[in-house]
């Protein structure tokens, strides 16, 4: 026991700050990054000045009155854009499934790991308007080889999602099943599956959210849908054309972003409601994806 | 298989009735494949093409393997211009994204009717993928770097709203009620308890967003807002494919390094 | 198929012969068992944390691998056994967690169905295909253990006490010749820990199941134990029944007094129980 030292009378003398040498000198990297990124960058940022304007100008253009009668044209490109989507989806997680099993801890051993994380890894890393471009210069442009594009697109994260999900359930019904005599496909089916399963179907529906997007992008390149339509548009200055097809893709996008939601949310917790923001579960968004 | 427990504990009449899922898997699996076989023929799923295609470009693919090493110093302003744009982009972006993320979400924004308003224009942000953007931009402002920023910094406002509201809905508002309490401005209020409390989840979103950037910056090129797209669309429509498939590792290698250096920080954020 | 059942009662089941485990960090776990346990015994295990309670039970059935010695379950040996092998031993020794582990998503049969998984053919497993006898033993479990109108439930919607009887019956529907329970109770409020351990006495009596049971509780262990084990430090320092074990004992098991720590009903009183 030490008895109580006596508070000395007069001024506190408050302790020192303690020093954040380091965290200030990230700042300032930060932010010397970003200056010399805007010093260097070769933008005439006067040019901005007149960008609102402009902007407005053609946002009257394209939506005062948008060209109505091309909306069912529009419709029909976004919808190959979308049967393009579905189609790459379902071939990225039939090729995806297997491998996610075969990255992850809890049921492989390293030396085959290893090999199959860093093909998503790669594969994860290379843009899908890369891969497409690969493909498409391969096997020419058509919305086939676009789905395909799509499918390779997303092994990379869908695997990951996969394997990461995976080793994120709980080891004691894998014990369980693996004391019962279960063979490993046993323990893997009973033990490990049951538990990934909601999680598992909700990335696929993201993925396909996801790949509604990207399908739109490979129409730009020439895959054809939405893209194709609105790249031939914009070169001829066709505004009002362009104002139709973002309007028709938005209402789409956010209709298919709203069903999947739904259903990735009934999923999860077992029931159906609306979406918004707040009520979005953080389980159902992957780690540090929007 | 040997003797079964004697005597069974119960009549078999106590056991509950199987629950009746009735017809719901299957249509479930029907829709799913109708949906399937609609999309199918929308694309028009040709397999047999897959490979005739891949025998016939085997010449394509053998340079593809072969990457032109002499072209690297013909790369490096579109990779500076490539890293520039993310820079400038996730920066603007991300200060932005700041008062746009606080009047979306529910735990810093009393008015609903503004939320439901910011919230929706969001949604309709999102939905626009990034090379359209790029793609409209180009036609306004003209090709180069500055339509580049200007579409990443759309599609980072998409993000980043979007993320930094739902970790706002997510923290604990007991700081804020207290601010409110001592007679604070919701403005006050949420810039002492809610924004510092934020911060540590907000620097991580925007170093994903960085990521983010760096990936679609690569690319956006390609509609020619700047960057190593522009070379990818240069060499690909002269059927370069040893320059192309530089490109592709350098993309490859650029994409890993920042994610990697960016997930690290991350976790160090996050602890 | 032979020996799912046990021999008569009385008969050597589980032989440990110079057993001592060494974990793959270098710690000794076990140290030089040697003792035999008939079938149709009701064993208790007791021991401080980190006694080698677990790792004595999990030997048995050889989630823990015996580095030394031989131990032979229904005269096979466990210590060499591999793969398929040694799935034929596990599928003949039904195994109850502290933690339950059921999978909380699914339903109540399916965890029970589980217990099955060694006899049926991977391809009923994969899918799910289950032989209706291999229901009806589920079932036969689940109403062993007072549970089956909760058959077909989320397990995860199920209490503690409900939980451990699921994970009971899922020991059950393997027809296992023994039973082995890690700490059955260690999650469980008094009443229901009772509950828990007279469904394994029962299933000891009835069944002729030999249990082997570790349990933190002096008194629990004595009363659901025809012989009580004490482990420290990975040694046996007792052997003997529930009346054998006084306050010496007690000691010689816990290096200290009995306190109200060690007893589920707080009286530390060992005449009481
Ligand atoms: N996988 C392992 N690797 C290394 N050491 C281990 C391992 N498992 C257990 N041990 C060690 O072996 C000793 C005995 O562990 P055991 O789990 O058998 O104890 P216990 O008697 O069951 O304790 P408790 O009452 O806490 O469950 C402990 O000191 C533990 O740290
Ligand atoms: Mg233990």
């Amino acid at each position: 026991m030490t008895t109580p030292t006596a508070i000395p009378a007069g001024k506190a003398v408050p302790p020192p700050r303690p020093s954040r040498l380091w965290v200030r000198a990230g700042w300032t990297a930060v932010l010397l990054v970003v200056l010399a990124a805007f010093w260097r960058v070769n933008i005439d940022w006067s040019q901005l000045s007149d960008f609102v304007p402009s902007l407005f100008h053609y946002l009257r253009l394209m939506f005062c009155p948008p060209a109505w009668s091309q909306t069912s044209a529009a419709f029909s490109a976004t919808i190959l854009s979308v049967q393009m989507a579905w189609i790459g989806s379902i071939l990225g997680i039939l090729i995806s499934f297997p491998l996610s099993f075969l990255a992850a801890r809890n049921v492989v051993p390293v030396w085959v790991r290893l090999p199959v994380r860093l093909v998503l890894a790669i594969l994860r890393a290379v843009p899908e308007v890369v891969i497409a471009i690969l493909i498409l210069s391969v096997t020419g442009l058509t919305a086939w080889t676009g789905a395909l594009a799509l499918g390779i697109g997303s092994i990379g994260t869908l695997g990951k999602w996969g394997y990461e999900s995976f080793e994120s359930v709980s080891g004691g019904p894998l014990e369980a099943a693996r004391a019962t005599g279960g063979s490993r496909l046993a323990v893997i089916r009973w033990g490990l599956w049951p538990q990934a399963q909601p999680e598992v179907l909700a990335f696929w529906l993201y993925r396909f959210e996801i790949s509604v997007r990207s399908s739109a992008i490979l129409g730009l390149i020439g895959a054809g849908g939405i893209g194709k339509m609105l790249s031939d548009n914009t070169q001829y200055q066709n505004w009002n054309v362009v104002g139709i097809l973002l309007i028709v893709v938005v209402v789409v996008t956010m209709i298919i972003d709203q069903i999947s939601a739904v259903l990735r949310q009934r999923l999860i917790t077992g029931r159906w409601a609306l979406v918004g923001y707040g009520a979005r579960r953080k389980a159902l968004t992957p780690t540090g994806l929007a | 298989m040997s003797d079964v427990p004697a005597q069974p504990a119960q009549p078999r009449a106590a056991r509950p009735p199987r629950p009746r899922r009735g017809a719901t898997p299957w249509v479930i699996g029907i829709v799913l494949a109708a949906i399937t076989v609609w999309a199918a023929r929308g694309v028009q799923i040709d397999i047999p093409a897959i490979w005739q295609n891949f025998s016939n470009a085997s010449g394509t693919l053998m340079q593809l393997f072969q990457p032109d090493y002499g072209f690297f110093p013909q790369t490096l302003s579109a990779i500076e211009e490539t890293l520039m744009m993310a820079v400038i982009a996730t920066a603007i972006g991300s200060l932005g994204s700041v008062p746009l993320a606080f009047l979306a979400s529910r735990a810093t924004n009393p008015s609903r009717a503004l939320l439901a308003a910011i919230r929706f224009l969001n949604n309709v942000i999102r939905a626009v993928p990034d090379l359209l953007y790029a793609a409209v931009f180009v036609a306004v402002v003209g090709t180069g770097a500055l339509s580049g920023v200007l579409a990443l910094f759309f599609f980072n406002i998409g993000i980043l709203v979007k993320l930094v509201s739902e970790s706002l809905d997510g923290l604990d508002r007991g700081p804020q009620e207290a601010a409110l309490a001592a007679g604070g401005t919701w403005f006050a209020a949420d810039r002492v308890s809610m924004l510092p409390s934020v911060a540590p989840s907000f620097a991580s979103q925007v170093l994903y967003t960085f990521e983010v950037n760096i990936r679609a910056s690569t690319v956006i090129g390609l509609v020619g807002a700047g960057g190593l797209g522009v070379l990818i669309d240069n060499v690909r429509t002269f059927y370069h494919y040893h320059y192309l498939s530089l490109i592709i590792l350098e993309i490859l290698v650029l994409v890993l390094v920042v994610e990697t250096a960016s997930s690290m920080l991350r976790k160090q954020l996050a602890r | 198929m032979t020996d799912r059942r046990p021999g008569t009662a009385g008969d050597p089941q589980i032989v440990f012969d110079g057993v001592g485990v060494t974990y793959p960090n270098g710690y000794r776990g076990l140290s030089d068992i040697s003792l035999t346990i008939p079938a149709g015994q009701m064993v208790g295990v007791v021991g401080l944390s980190g006694a080698g309670k677990s790792t004595f039970v999990r030997t048995i059935n050889g989630l823990v691998t015996a580095t030394e010695g031989s131990l032979t379950v229904n005269g096979r040996d466990v210590t060499t056994a591999r793969g398929k092998q040694l799935r034929a031993v596990r599928s003949d020794i039904g195994m109850v967690f502290q933690g339950f582990n059921l999978t909380g998503r699914t339903t109540v049969l399916n965890n029970v169905l589980m217990g099955r998984l060694y006899s049926a053919p991977w391809w009923r497993t994969l899918l799910g295909a289950w032989k209706s006898d291999d229901v009806e033993l589920a079932m036969d479990a689940l109403t062993r253990v007072e549970i089956v109108q909760k058959a077909y439930t989320r397990a995860s919607e199920l209490s503690g006490g409900q939980q451990q009887r699921v994970g009971i019956a899922r020991a059950l529907a393997q027809q296992p010749s023994i039973i082995l329970a890690d700490e059955p109770v260690a999650s469980l409020d008094p009443p229901t820990s009772h509950v828990v351990m007279e469904h394994l006495r029962r299933i000891n009596g009835e069944l002729g199941v030999t249990v082997i049971t570790n349990l933190h509780f002096l008194d629990l262990a004595r009363k659901y134990s025809d012989r009580l084990l004490g482990l420290r430090g990975g040694h046996v320092v007792f052997d003997g029944t529930g009346a054998d074990a006084d306050e010496t004992v007690f000691e010689s098991i816990y290096g200290r007094s009995l306190t109200g720590e060690d007893v589920l009903d707080a009286t530390p009183n060992l005449e009481t129980s």
